[in-house]
């Protein structure tokens, strides 16, 4: 692997805003309307984030905190490209693959394999890589008797394997997770351990956004706390999940 | 670019179960890496949408050709058996098959490209990808589409004692051009319709114009008998155009064309103008709006 700068990512005042319609322009005529409606033009700013800025070294693990509707996931979803920031900026330093949700473009009507297909092409991977993998994907899902049926047939805790099992194949250098290891038994909550415990090996830069303290005391290095839109807090790990916590109390 | 280490990646194991592979992802060239994901996508959603087309349907992708030749049948039926439209045009039976699958190409490539980013809103809400691939993942599975159904065509042809000049070699040309054509107003459509949801019934009336408009199931011949102007003017659209300059070269070198009737070479380029400002015009909008389709779809 080539050298990679000191810095993975690079948030600097980022602020996000949404124009929120009172009700959604979806069709020309109300379009129209609106726009001859003068009381009511229809249209309220939310501000999502607010003047962001940190920053993520190489290899760390790096915590996004904060109450529902805070902003973490419209940050996550920046820095995943998926939406624009309307001001400020975001320089990312290596591969990055979003988990905001595991098992992307997965389609019921589809079979196991060729999910694992498509949902490989998504994370950037060539049918010759997959096919490399395959092997590996399915015993670490545990799902061989499956491959060969359609996704519809499939328990969701049988989907979540197979999309966890792809997903920890993606050759990032830096990791989005968005909560998606809240779900599963306790075999599968020890895989996603031992997969954390494999992207620390490897020196990968992980952010993570999560509810649950416990896993950001184990694996976090650093961490914000956002608030409102806000930066509130930033510092180790422990102590943002203190001040977290004291949200509550 | 390749890594010398060949394709197969090496597998090293880095916790239990986890296994990590040799990265080769930085021996690639910046250009490479981006239009390698490009590809690789648009490779597996051609072959998504393959499989999905005919799911559960018992004859499957049969059903292509079967519905070009029943549509076919009863046209056929109306327009030239009752109707006698066609009568001294040579080989019109398989000229008018042979507008219907073109036309068929376009429809479904506009058609199939207005709802492409809307119906794949679940994945752009969740994953940062090149979108234009979408729009042509539809319109590749147009055109493999388009390929089968030039197989009835041939048969059609050699039924009919066509006989084939070498001018035939410049059909695909003019599916280039119309696959051209309909690919920027996908563009255009799909940006539209994911924020005006009108968007597809005006496509809708717009298309059945065209439909009539573009000389598919009569011949133009019949237009050049009232007026060679007026006719001119239908095959100044770039629809009409190249299914005519199709049917001349493939069929009958007496299918009129754009050319042959106005023997301008300053007019026949407008229909070509077209294609490419429409390509272009799609294209500058879409990938101006495409940053944004995440929050507004």
């Amino acid at each position: 692997m080539s050298k990679k700068p000191n810095i993975a990512i690079r948030v600097s005042n980022v602020s996000k805003d949404f124009l929120l319609p009172h009700e959604k322009t979806t069709s020309i005529k109300s379009g129209i309307v609106q726009a001859f409606k003068k009381k009511d033009k229809g249209i309220d700013i939310q501000h999502a984030l607010r003047d962001i800025s940190f920053e993520i070294k190489d290899g760390e693990f790096f915590g996004i905190l904060g109450r529902n509707g805070s902003g973490k996931s419209t940050l996550l979803k920046i820095l995943a490209e998926i939406y624009q920031p309307t001001s400020g900026s975001v320089e990312v330093n290596g591969k990055l693959v979003p988990f905001i949700e595991l098992g992307v473009g997965f389609n019921p009507e589809l079979t196991g394999r060729e999910n694992v297909y498509l949902n490989g092409a998504l994370l950037g991977f060539s049918k010759k890589e997959i096919d490399a993998r395959y092997e590996d994907i399915v015993d670490f899902a545990e799902l061989r008797d499956f491959m060969d049926q359609k996704l519809k047939n499939y328990s969701s805790g049988m989907q979540v394997r197979l999309a966890f099992s792809v997903a920890t194949r993606a050759e990032a250098d830096i990791l989005l997770v968005d909560e998606v290891l809240a779900v599963g038994d306790v075999d599968f909550q020890r895989k996603c351990f031992n997969y954390f415990k494999s992207l620390k090996v490897q020196g990968k830069t992980v952010v993570f956004v999560s509810h649950d303290m416990k896993a950001v005391r184990d694996y976090c290095d650093r961490a914000i706390l956002i608030e409102e839109s806000k930066i509130v807090f930033e510092g180790t790990a422990e102590k943002v999940a203190d001040e977290y916590l004291k949200q509550f109390n | 670019m390749r890594n010398a280490g060949g394709d197969k990646p090496k597998r090293m194991l880095v916790a239990e179960n986890i296994y990590c592979y040799t990265n080769q992802y930085y021996m690639m060239s910046n250009t490479y890496r981006k239009y390698r994901y490009s590809l690789i996508l648009l490779r597996e959603l051609v072959i998504t949408e393959f499989k999905l087309r005919y799911q559960g349907s018992v004859l499957g992708y049969l059903w292509s050709l079967l519905k070009p030749l029943f549509l076919f049948a009863i046209l056929y039926y109306v327009f030239v058996f009752f109707l006698k439209i066609g009568e001294g045009i040579p080989h019109w039976p398989v000229s008018m098959l042979l507008g219907i699958v073109l036309w068929n190409f376009f429809a479904e490539i506009t058609n199939n490209g207005l709802s492409a980013i809307v119906g794949r809103g679940d994945v752009i809400r969740k994953i940062n990808f090149p979108k234009y691939v979408i729009i042509l993942a539809s319109s590749v599975s147009a055109l493999i589409n388009l390929l089968l159904n030039f197989v009835v065509i041939a048969v059609f042809m050699v039924l009919n004692g066509v006989d084939l000049s070498w001018s035939a070699l410049l059909t695909p040309l003019y599916i280039i051009e119309l696959l051209a054509f309909g690919v920027g107003l996908a563009f255009i459509l799909s940006t539209l319709y994911v924020k005006f949801r009108d968007t597809n019934y005006i496509w809708e009336i717009v298309m059945q114009a065209l439909f009539y408009g573009s000389a598919v199931i009569y011949p133009i011949a019949m237009v050049v008998d009232k007026s060679s102007d007026l006719a001119s003017l239908l095959l100044l659209n770039p629809i009409a155009q190249s299914i005519q300059d199709v049917r001349h070269v493939l069929i009958s070198d007496t299918n009129p064309t754009l050319f042959t009737l106005t023997q301008s070479p300053l007019l026949s380029l407008i229909p070509i103008g077209l294609v490419i400002v429409t390509l272009a015009v799609g294209a500058w909008y879409f990938k101006r709006r495409s940053p944004y389709f995440a929050e507004d779809v």
